[in-house]
């Protein structure tokens, strides 16, 4: 009951930013201004004595001013997905419709990436970007979740320390993309700070009740879950130095297991030989509370050890090893090759 | 002999006449390249008259969204891949012309800020910027009268 009138609560201040200020609607000429862009790696490793080769998922990414308040965002992916006829899938990742409703707010609504740490919030799926071939193990996890159907007010650089903040009321885990599958919403509630040129600092909390039955990443919930996310993130990529440090800490209560807390945490930090050559290292850890029945348990460290050669801002190579001990898997080496770009 | 000796000193005033011309030229080929003169101009509506450097550059960042007087900020750009644009991302953005189209693209496909509106050559991006409220852009020296000079810590020109 609690649930349904927040919904209502959220939809209604939603409609009344939208009907604010009509005048902005009509006082100003529409005009439309689209980009399209794509993205594509491939890639060639080594790991258990063989070599492979293979490539990542093509991103076609479409940006459109429709108006002056009104623009429009859409990233799909075609990707290798095994079990279908073709052995491919298109997925929708982004579907976000903007209002600017005043200065520098604006409200978002559709499907958005989880505004819940830096690397979710910034990279999405444009491999040119990323600073390792990889996203952190936490993503790989299903630790936090990467998307949300919903709506979002949205701040950005306000003040003289750059104060950001997204505040996003969605259908949660275990919806679908066109309808919620019970009555409680996902609530994520971010900010950060920009207090020096390229220094982002930033926390939210995330917060979500899982239906008993729902399906989840592919596995099927048997407990209701009430999930909490604490996170914490750090992100400096200034002319010499690159930092990113991401921490997230969760508590899945259930009634048979009460309140279990996991924690998941990455470190990556890289330094610039040159403008264009990059090594870098990124350090990993997973740990699940003993009691853990939401999350798949298996206590993961890992170590990634690369170098970034960036021929251009659409043309960035990589090369990297790996390391990473699971409990469940024991010890992994790979050594990875990336030639990632964007057209 | 005789001959020998003016040729000797004809040949020392040439040199010296070259010396000096190359202490003359190199700086000046200099300036050039690196200094520039750069001027903002925006839309008549919009922009203010006057602005901070870090405010220009805050603003040519993305940073703002919409002027005081509500209208959009529209950042028109010159390619910088051109020796002009190469030197506005040098001075403004402190990046090479490479960094910056780097910086767009992502700061765009972070869905922060829509790309900015890049023009081939300076004419079109003034004419761009008359026409469009909100617009503003930096280029060497305006040449058209419709559209404003935005003083920079109370100078036309930096």
């Amino acid at each position: 009951m609690l649930s349904k009138s927040n919904s209502l609560r959220s939809l209604a201040i939603a409609m009344a930013i939208l009907c604010a200020s009509p005048k902005l609607f009509s006082q100003n000429t529409i005009i439309q201004n689209t980009h399209i862009r794509g993205f594509i790696d491939a890639l060639a490793g080594y790991q258990n004595g063989k070599v492979s080769f293979g490539f990542g998922e093509q991103d076609l990414f479409i940006t459109s001013e429709l108006h002056d308040r009104i623009s429009f965002l859409g990233e799909t992916v075609f990707k290798f997905t095994p079990g279908t006829p073709t052995e491919f899938s298109v997925s929708i990742e982004r579907v976000v419709i903007k209002y600017n409703y005043f200065g520098n707010h604006n409200l978002l609504i559709g499907k958005h990436h989880t505004p819940i740490n830096y690397w979710n919030d910034t990279y999405h799926h444009g491999r040119v970007f990323f600073p390792t071939i990889e996203r952190p193990l936490l993503f790989a996890a299903n630790f936090i979740p990467l998307h949300t159907t919903g709506m979002s007010l949205q701040g950005q650089n306000l003040g003289k320390l750059r104060f950001g903040y997204d505040f996003m009321v969605g259908n949660g885990l275990g919806s679908d993309e066109v309808s919620d599958n019970d009555t409680y919403k996902s609530y994520t509630a971010a900010i950060h700070i920009k207090p020096v040129e390229n220094l982002r600092i930033g926390a939210s909390y995330y917060n979500d009740v899982i239906s008993k039955g729902a399906n989840v990443h592919g596995k099927q919930v048997n407990w209701q879950v009430n999930q909490q996310l604490f996170t914490g993130s750090v992100a400096y990529f200034g002319n010499k130095f690159e930092v990113l440090a991401e921490g997230t800490l969760a508590s899945d209560k259930t009634d048979t297991t009460g309140n279990q807390t996991s924690s998941a945490a990455y470190l990556y930090a890289g330094f610039k030989i040159k403008e264009k050559f990059i090594p870098y290292i990124r350090i990993d850890n997973l740990q699940y509370g003993d009691g853990e029945i939401y999350f798949t348990k298996d206590n993961t460290t890992s170590f990634v050890g690369g170098i970034r050669y960036v021929i251009n801002y659409l043309a960035v190579v990589k090369l990297e090893y790996q390391h990473t001990h699971t409990q469940i898997s024991g010890d992994l080496n790979k050594v990875t090759f990336q030639f990632a770009i964007g057209f | 002999m005789e001959g020998n000796k003016r040729y000797d000193g004809k040949l020392k005033q040439a040199f010296l006449k070259w010396v000096v011309l190359c202490f003359l030229l190199v700086p000046g080929l200099k300036c050039i390249g690196q200094d520039s003169t750069l001027t903002a101009i925006s839309n008549p509506r919009g922009a203010p008259p006057e602005m901070k450097m870090s405010e220009l550059r805050s603003v040519l960042m993305g940073e703002k969204q919409r002027w005081n007087d509500g209208t959009k900020v529209v950042i028109a750009m010159l390619k910088s891949t051109t020796p002009l644009g190469e030197v506005i991302s040098k001075r403004v953005y402190s990046m090479s012309g490479d960094g910056v189209r780097g910086f767009w693209a992502r700061i765009s496909f972070a869905g922060k800020y829509d790309l900015p509106n890049v023009f081939n050559n300076v004419s079109e991006l003034e004419n761009f910027v008359a026409q469009n409220p909100g617009a503003i852009a930096i280029l060497g020296r305006p040449s058209g009268n419709d559209v404003r000079v935005v003083l920079i810590d109370g100078k036309k020109a930096f």
